[in-house]
């Protein structure tokens, strides 16, 4: 057990020592908080152009955007996750796990009686309380804008739900961790380390949701889940590629928490499918060999 | 002049022995493939939905048949200039960090140093040998590509199709070569190898994913699905009228968007490829000179980063140690 705190405490200290590691820390809990007086000015220049073209009497449909709900201003955090969430996560796992190598310390740790299980648990779950901090700071800065934007404190109803949201995100950020730690520890080299997981990254993101739903790559930085389509091969495709979409997933999930009109249904299948993904990484990362934790760097 | 040849034909030599460059590169083609099979099936989906409903009406006895979808090849390109657009500029700054970051982590770079070579010879050396690399590259992927519209994608792709694709070829390596140069000035500036490359990745991430989304996102058009005016069915002319009121927002989303150089890129291919309705089908030299403003942003982006690159790699700078 004292192997397990130790890693942890050690990890959470080596993460607050890291420069590079704070300036991500930095970019992506701005840009989470930034989401907010985004959504809230475009909001209000839509209104504006509801308003301009009712005026010129060109519609007399109803405003689409007179009853968003508040929580409607937290949507880009979606994306924002997904984006840069994610690569932090890659890059806080890599460090986690090279650092040891490159330092040449993971041989000594290791020629003491101490289980792989405990080491990279550990490790683990000193980076599971880093990103739950980040996640903290990011959400409380939401809920204070939100409040601030909307004249008055986030519902109980309101702050559940954003704390669901940030729920979703800790399991997605701690599987591209996990991702990451697998990375540098199984990497011959630093650039291999980062590049692979990227490489993977871009293949959850990007190329899985194209198979079954056709959407563009760039379509795919949209907060929204998109549709899965339907006919000819996409339905063979989609039945396969659906469940390991597993930021698409993360999409729907936090666009149904967050209240999001275009996505309906129940945030249960993926919330499930966030944590399954979540299980079998944590399984494979203290599975890792022994042996594999004191291999060398070739760069 | 002949140690910065010396220099690029040994990255070269490095690149082609290097087995990571030819996983990325194998990425990059299986998802140029993959999107324009996608694309094509996408289509197909298109078009037998419209048999269906054209079915339908005559079977109903009505005599209006709507026109059918048409199949503009270039269009299926949409998706890989796309991938480029994000996945090559990323592989683009991992060859230029790799190419410095090699030579530092080996001892090299010493060596080289204790020779009376010219100060520019190194970076640009590199530069040169990833620039000369990324046109093959881009030239074997555009091949690729067009083999893949005709054969997969049903399409007939003429000469003037391929004169476009000449075109948009010389700017994807334009825009290979900026994130190359980038990252090796960033490499020779750091004294720590992860540093440098997770600043590029920071920057990467910044102009090639964040702020077009941020763009994308202020877009009073893009707030719901399939767009504001069309849900309110309001016609182009009154569309322009209206925004023209709110002409200061769109500037500010504009000056955001143009800031990356991802989207200048983006707006040149998808004009030449006729991605963006305004230029399909239009002659290339008007295409040429709508777009003139970006191709000349992007040349001279290129053209800074190299020169950033060349500047960075001084001596000191390449030589400084990790405290």
């Amino acid at each position: 057990m004292s192997v397990f705190i130790t890693s942890a405490h050690h990890e959470t200290l080596s993460v607050c020592r890291a420069r590079i590691a704070h300036l991500l820390l930095f970019v992506f809990i701005g840009m989470v908080s930034l989401s907010s007086i985004i959504g809230w000015v475009t909001n209000i220049t839509v209104t504006g152009v509801y308003e301009k073209i009712l005026a010129n009497g060109l519609t007399v449909a109803p405003n689409p955007f007179s009853a968003v709900p508040e929580l409607y201003y937290a949507r880009n955090a979606v994306i924002y996750v997904v984006l840069i969430g994610t690569l932090m996560a890659i890059v806080l796992g890599v460090q986690a796990t090279l650092r040891d190598r490159k330092s040449a310390t993971a041989g000594l740790i290791l020629s003491r009686p101490v289980a792989v299980s405990a080491r990279v648990g550990g490790q683990l779950a000193g980076l599971g309380v880093v990103i739950f901090a980040v996640l903290a700071i990011s959400m409380a800065i939401s809920w204070a804008g939100i409040s601030i934007i909307t004249g008055a404190p986030l519902g109980s109803d309101s702050t559940f739900r954003l704390l669901g949201f940030a729920g979703c995100a800790w399991m997605l950020l701690m599987v591209f961790a996990i991702i990451g730690m697998i990375a540098g520890i199984t990497s011959k080299r630093e650039t291999t380390a980062l590049l692979v997981p990227f490489a993977l990254w871009s293949g959850l993101a990007f190329v899985i949701p194209q198979l079954g739903t056709a959407a563009r790559p760039v379509a795919l930085l949209n907060p929204v889940p998109m549709p899965e389509q339907t006919g000819g091969y996409f339905d063979v495709l989609s039945a396969i590629t659906g469940p390991l979409s597993i930021t698409e997933h993360f999409k729907r999930a936090g666009s149904i928490l967050l209240r999001d009109s275009n996505v309906s249904g129940s945030a249960g299948s993926s919330v499930a499918i966030l944590l399954g993904f979540l299980v079998i990484a944590v399984v494979v990362v203290v599975l890792v060999p022994r042996q594999k934790l004191r291999q060398t760097l070739n760069d | 002049m002949i140690d910065l040849i010396t220099v690029a034909g040994k990255e070269l030599l490095d690149l082609r022995r290097d087995r990571l460059f030819a996983l990325l590169i194998s990425f990059l083609t299986a998802v140029t493939l993959i999107s324009v099979t996608v694309g094509a099936a996408d289509f197909r989906n298109q078009l037998d939905a419209y048999n269906l409903y054209v079915a339908n009406l005559t079977t109903s006895g009505s005599g209006v048949v709507p026109a059918a979808p048409h199949l503009f090849p270039l269009q299926l390109l949409r998706s890989g200039i796309e991938y480029l657009e994000i996945l090559g500029a990323l592989f683009a700054i991992v060859l230029g960090y790799g190419a410095i970051a090699k030579e530092k982590h080996r001892g090299m770079l010493q060596l080289f140093l204790t020779r009376p070579v010219n100060r520019f010879a190194f970076a640009l050396g590199k530069v040169a040998g990833l620039s000369m690399i990324w046109w093959v590259v881009v030239v074997l992927l555009m091949g690729v590509s067009t083999i893949s519209v005709v054969t997969i994608g049903g399409g007939a792709v003429t000469g003037t199709d391929l004169g476009r694709l000449g075109f948009v070829t010389v700017f994807i390596w334009m825009y290979l070569v900026f994130w190359s140069a980038v990252a090796v000035a960033l490499t020779s500036l750091s004294a720590s190898h992860s540093t440098a490359l997770i600043v590029a990745l920071v920057i990467w991430l910044g102009f090639v994913l964040v702020i077009p989304q941020i763009g994308d996102t202020m877009d009073p058009d893009n707030q719901v699905p399939g767009g504001l005016f069309a849900a309110l069915n309001i016609q182009k002319p009154d569309e322009m009228a209206v925004l023209a009121h709110f002409s200061k927002f769109d500037s500010i989303r504009n000056v955001l968007e143009v800031s990356s150089v991802t989207k200048h890129f983006e707006r040149l291919s998808f004009a030449l490829l006729g991605i963006k309705d305004q230029y399909n089908q239009q002659p290339i030299p008007v295409v040429l000179t709508a777009m003139l403003p970006y191709a000349i942003t992007l040349t001279a982006a290129t053209v800074v980063a190299v020169v950033f690159a060349g500047a960075a790699s001084t001596r000191r700078t390449l030589q400084r140690k990790q405290s």
